[in-house]
């Protein structure tokens, strides 16, 4: 833990903060229930003195009911205690999940790069559920059971000083034995965690490698190594039994010397007539009652070495800021802007650059198709345009402005990208094609759908917009998914808009509702189409194939078309299939495999 | 999708349909080991009874002691050496826990993980589990380890309901009236908490799926994140992973809040118990019929039912989630018979090793021809796979099978060897039928490598072996043949080098080259291999086949389309469409096949 306490309290008071009142009844509502469990037992006690004093049966009857509503208050408390952490706790976790959430969203591709979706689940999720008991009770309950160890104490002492004396020794007594006993079985429990994670790794690799496993004829030898796994988890669990032993002993030791204790001094303050024998019945309970505080007490100070860890791992990813800088301006909303590359270079990483000095100029409404084979730069090109990465060198101008100095948001407006792999969330078609935006009414999302000429596709889902969609897009063919896409970038309206053309197999239909609703979506607007079929070129005005990060060949279509001396005639020429090069995923699935 | 449809095993599956029932399970392991199961019960009842009834009785004779109403002979010395042997009768107990819980949770979960092992691998291995490997490791994990839990929560339940029985009892013999009326609670709430259990289930599977929820848009968002940013979708998307964690937080605090209602009903009851007996027992008090020791004997049972009856609520609900675990580990075992996943059978974890057992080579086994005839498969619910395949090679030939890219190549060669259940079909080995390909094709007769094979996390020489007992010289043969001695002479550990999970630190081709000795140095009758140049560089691969064919006797049936391997191959088989297109040597086929022809052109390779 190498965070100053300030760092906690901050975190704590920010979520805290705007659920104060109900944070304030969360801790009176605490302070009341342990105020309760230090005054019930002096009730019993003074009913066995009043009924072997003789006393009027309305008065024993009279604290028999006391005692009987105390404990049903006592009860609605801690119901009331749960209802109102869980709340606070729920409203600081679900804020700081958002939080984190919009955080990493905004960071670049370089983090998303280097981080998987399942580790950011871990971050943004599994650790702030270990904070929920920070927000909500930690505090509380530390001060709390303080508060009541002190009580229990406290009334110890009213009763006699030299009682209160042996049971606050055997209270600092018993703190320090659990306290060195506690994490005696730590390092076999450890062990044994990581035994077991060696057998699930292993059963995982098995499970994946079954062929493996018996066209090897290897299955008795799998078996043998289940064997040798599972004996190194008996052998540690044995340790870890045989120490976890040890605690149990501690604590069936302490709790007896507390039971001793409570008897012998009991016995003896009554013989001599100091107490009465209700005051003894007070004794045992308390002696009892003592060892809650002080395990919760080493419960929780273990519990914030977790915690410690979380906020630190969040004060980490907070920290983290995106190399990607935004602008100030914000950019015209309308029209179809004009593209400039200036002199741009790139690589990822500091690595070898993967674009060399590239530089040309697409004019409004113009279309430039672009060719190259995989890892030639076609993806990193169009990347750049959104700033999804910076050029090394070199500046990307939207209409003559640099857009470094755009606000990324408006910069993000006025383009808009399918890419080859369409990202599909589990959700309705609408949650799909608004990105879960519901303020666009439906009207306009058909109307969109009309305009690209997909009316008879939509029409045909089972429930219209509100068809649910597999997450991962795994009920649509690749084509559908196209169809989802250009459907998302229409509806948006953007000036520029860049294609990366599906290059999976497409059945006829829809390669067919494809080619119109790609004609309806560049109409009016600048495009860069990266195009794996050269039938998809003949909507350029320009074509561009790149290799190694640098220009092979720039020119209009038509004159690169008509030069038989140009790369481009002779791709046209041959069909191409080896220069266009193909999915970008699958790079060994050419002809044959 | 409601909650209730989503935990359910699906119906449509033969497995689920004969699930044992999860008591029949328990019982069944109970029986694998019964002394340990005797030793936990003799634990239980020790602690139980020290904690539950001993303290209670000590009370109550210490203040019987006080107020004078002691049995003659007791003094203070028995009450405290009575609390002294409740703590030794406390420390053998745990003791007992350490003693026989320990080895018979190994014993039944290994027994468990073995027989749900042994069926998934010795089902066809192509045959997709059904959910991925990464689910089927919680279903190894989670629901195994209930299983040992509930054989020794048996115990709980029995002394539980003895200790319930020995406490009222007690009671009665004090007073009947008071124990009635302090037993009135305890009773109703017993009957509340098992009604309230199927709620439980129900709050608990709404929230989960809530979470589930969250997690998996977190998944989805992440791995979107681009087309979230080209978007500019930041802001809604966040609004929806609002809704989310506002329809969690809501689930979750409907289910806590109502576990804590149950909880202090529970609780509750030891303390209305109590209060009822403190206002009858005040006038029984005064008349001296009722002792200060019996109140606080009362006291102290009545929290102990409480406890009891508190627990016993817990069990029956976990009870309910036991039967879905038993549904879960029966459908990885998709197939077996219901009995299998409890069948008992040594398992080795004590004493040395069991030796791996590999068979031996027979004459029987020696492979002089193997022909294939009407050989088809289909993927289910697809139009997919292959049909009426004929197919005859001899001893010490190469036979290639070629096409395109989803002609039938791979699946003709998991058919054959029984990785995928043929529809209809027949093979021969020597002329004698083989019935069940799966466990026929097997090493000393046939060994197989896949296109992407598999390595696990262990060294290069466990990888190869698997078990397998070789001689030095033996390993170093098939490494020379698969091309693997100068990667394993650059290696700092040679052959004792971990290749990490999956293999993960070897290049692709070490991998490919690592799964060819792992087939080669099994010295079988017939080599098959699906397509090793997918990872191969050409010059090695090239030295690859010419140190396999230099072995003269072998018999190979490979995947391939490079030219020099077409060239070499005495038989070439042409698929096209999951069907055999032509078949004959390369120069026979180039002039009669053509889609031999294309294959040919399109094929790279000098």
């Amino acid at each position: 833990m190498n965070l100053p306490l300030k760092a906690y309290w901050e975190l704590l008071a920010a979520h805290i903060r705007p659920q104060r009142a109900r944070f304030g009844l969360l801790a009176g509502l605490l302070l009341v229930s342990i105020a309760l469990q230090v005054f019930n037992p002096q009730i019993i006690s003074g009913f066995i003195d009043a009924a072997l004093e003789g006393a009027a049966l309305s008065r024993l009857v009279g604290a028999a009911l006391l005692f009987l509503g105390i404990a049903v208050l006592q009860q609605s408390l801690s119901v009331g205690v749960v209802y109102l952490s869980e709340r606070v706790a729920w409203s600081a976790t679900n804020a700081l999940r958002a939080e984190l959430a919009r955080h990493c969203l905004n960071l670049d591709m370089g983090f998303h790069n280097a981080h998987t979706p399942g580790e950011l689940i871990e971050r943004i999720d599994g650790d702030v559920a270990e904070l929920a008991n920070f927000f909500s009770q930690f505090v509380v309950i530390l001060a709390g059971n303080l508060l009541l160890l002190a009580g229990i104490l406290a009334a110890l002492f009213l009763v006699d000083w030299r009682v209160g004396l042996a049971f606050s020794l055997f209270g600092a007594l018993s703190l320090l034995v659990l306290q060195r006993v506690r994490d005696i079985a730590l390092p076999q429990q450890k062990a044994l965690r990581q035994a077991e994670a060696d057998l699930y790794g292993f059963v995982e690799e098995q499970l994946a490698g079954t062929e493996d496993i018996r066209s090897s004829g290897a299955v008795d030898f799998s078996l043998r190594e289940l064997y040798r796994l599972q004996r190194a988890i008996l052998i540690h669990d044995r340790h870890a039994r045989r120490r976890g032993w040890f605690i149990e002993l501690a604590m069936g030791s302490l709790l007896a010397v507390g039971n001793i204790l409570a008897i012998s001094s009991g016995y003896l303050l009554f013989t001599t007539g100091a107490i009465t024998v209700g005051t003894v019945y007070l004794f045992v309970h308390y002696a009892n009652l003592l060892e809650t505080p002080i395990w919760t007490l080493i419960r929780e100070v273990k519990s914030f070495q977790t915690i410690g860890a979380c906020v630190e791992r969040l004060t980490e990813l907070r920290a983290i800021q995106p190399d990607v800088v935004d602008g100030t301006e914000v950019l015209p909303l309308s029209g179809s802007p004009a593209l400039a590359f200036e002199g741009v270079s790139f690589g990822y990483d500091g690595a070898d650059p993967v674009l060399r000095d590239l530089s040309f100029t697409l004019q409004p409404s113009g279309v430039l198709g672009l060719l190259g084979r995989t890892g030639s730069g076609k993806s990193s090109l169009v990347r750049l345009v959104f700033r999804l990465y910076d050029p090394i060198q070199g500046r990307i101008l939207l209409d003559g402005r640099d857009i470094r100095s755009a606000k990324l948001a408006s910069l993000h407006r006025r383009v808009a990208m399918v890419t080859q792999e369409v990202q599909l969330f589990q959700g309705t078609v609408r949650d799909n094609l608004t990105f879960f935006d519901r303020n666009i009414p439906d009207e306009q999302i058909q109307a969109a759908i009309a305009r690209l000429g997909l009316a008879d596709w939509f029409a045909a889902l089972p429930s219209g917009l509100d068809t649910h969609l597999e997450g991962g897009g795994r009920s649509l063919s690749a084509g559908e998914a196209q169809i989802l896409a250009l459907t998302r970038v229409f509806l948006r309206d953007p000036g520029l808009v860049i294609l990366d053309e599906a290059s999976a197999r497409l059945d006829p239909a829809t390669e067919q509702r494809l080619e119109r609703a790609i004609d309806r979506l560049l109409e009016g607007r600048t495009a860069i189409i990266i195009a794996h079929r050269l039938g998809t070129v003949q909507r350029a005005s320009e074509v561009m194939i790149l290799e190694n990060g640098g220009v092979r060949e720039y020119g209009r279509r038509a004159e690169l078309a008509a030069d038989p001396a140009s790369r481009f005639s002779q791709l046209l020429q041959t069909g191409g299939s080896e220069s266009t090069g193909g999915s970008e995923t699958r790079p060994h699935e050419e002809v044959l495999s | 999708m409601t909650g209730a449809r989503a935990s359910k095993a699906d119906p449509s599956t033969p497995a689920s349909a004969s699930a044992l029932p999860a008591w029949r399970v328990i019982l069944s392991m109970l029986l694998f080991r019964p002394w340990y199961w005797f030793v936990d019960l003799l634990a239980v009842s020790l602690l139980r009874l020290a904690w539950h009834v001993g303290p209670g009785l000590i009370l109550q004779a210490f203040f019987n002691l006080l107020s004078g109403e002691a049995q003659a002979g007791l003094t203070i010395w028995t009450i405290l050496a009575a609390l002294g042997a409740l703590l030794v009768a406390r420390v053998v107990g745990e003791y007992g826990f350490v003693y026989a819980d320990v080895p018979l949770f190994a014993d039944v979960s290994t027994l468990l993980r073995k027989n749900l092992l042994k069926h998934i691998l010795r089902r066809p291995g192509a045959a997709p589990l059904p959910d991925s490997p990464g689910e089927a490791v919680s279903r190894f994990r989670d629901d195994v380890m209930e299983i040992p839990l509930f054989v020794i929560l048996i115990n709980d339940i029995l002394i539980g309901i003895l200790i319930i029985a020995v406490s009222i009892l007690l009671l009665l013999r004090i007073s009947v009236p008071i124990t009635l009326v302090a037993l009135a609670p305890v009773v109703l709430v017993g009957l509340i908490a098992n009604a309230a259990t199927r709620r439980i289930e129900h709050y608990r599977r709404a929230s989960r799926q809530a979470a589930g929820q969250v997690t998996g848009f977190i998944g989805e968002l992440f791995g979107a994140v681009q087309a979230v940013k080209v978007a500019t979708a930041e802001g809604s998307v966040i609004a929806h992973f609002n809704r989310l964690n506002d329809e969690r937080s809501q689930l979750t605090v409907r289910e806590k809040l109502f576990d804590a209602v149950l909880e202090s009903i529970w609780r509750n009851t030891g303390s209305l118990g109590t209060g009822m007996v403190l206002v009858l027992s005040g006038q029984a008090m005064r008349s001296g019929t009722f002792s200060v020791g019996d109140l606080a004997l009362f006291v102290y049972l009545l929290q102990s039912m409480s406890d009891l009856t508190t627990f016993g609520g817990m069990l029956a609900a976990r009870y309910r989630q036991l039967n879905v675990s038993v549904e879960r580990m029966t459908r990885l075992m998709a197939g077996g018979p219901p009995g299998a996943l409890v069948e008992h059978s040594p398992v080795d974890l004590e004493g040395p090793l069991p030796a791996v057992g590999y068979p031996q080579i027979t004459p029987a086994d020696r492979l002089e021809t193997l022909s294939v005839q009407g050989l088809s498969y289909r993927y289910p619910g697809t139009t997919n796979g292959i049909e009426d395949i004929e197919l005859h090679l001899q001893r010490g030939t190469l036979t290639v099978v070629t096409g395109r890219i989803g002609s039938g190549k791979t699946t003709l060669l998991r058919v054959l060897l029984g990785l995928l259940p043929k529809d209809r079909g027949e093979v021969r080995w020597n002329g004698d039928l083989v019935a069940d390909a799966g466990r026929f094709f097997i090493p000393p007769r046939a060994a197989y490598t896949a296109q992407a094979p598999r390595l696990f996390s262990s060294t290069l020489r466990d990888n190869i072996l698997l078990g397998l007992q070789k001689d030095e010289a033996a390993l170093r043969q098939a490494l020379s043949l698969a091309v693997m001695e100068g990667d394993i002479a650059g290696m700092e550990d040679g052959l004792e080098t971990l290749v990490g999970p999956r293999g993960v630190r070897l290049s692709g081709g070490q991998a490919q080259r690592t799964a060819a000795a792992r087939m080669l140095v099994r010295q079988a009758e017939l080599l098959v291999f699906d397509d090793l140049s997918s990872a191969l560089d050409v010059e090695t691969e090239a030295l690859l086949w010419e140190r396999l064919l230099a072995q003269g006797d072998a018999t190979y049936l490979v995947i391939s389309h490079r030219r020099p391997v077409l060239r070499r191959a005495g038989q070439i088989i042409v698929l096209k469409g999951g069907k055999v297109e032509a078949t004959g040597r390369l120069e026979e086929l180039l002039e009669s096949s053509e889609e031999m022809r294309q294959l040919w052109t399109i094929t790279n390779g000098p």
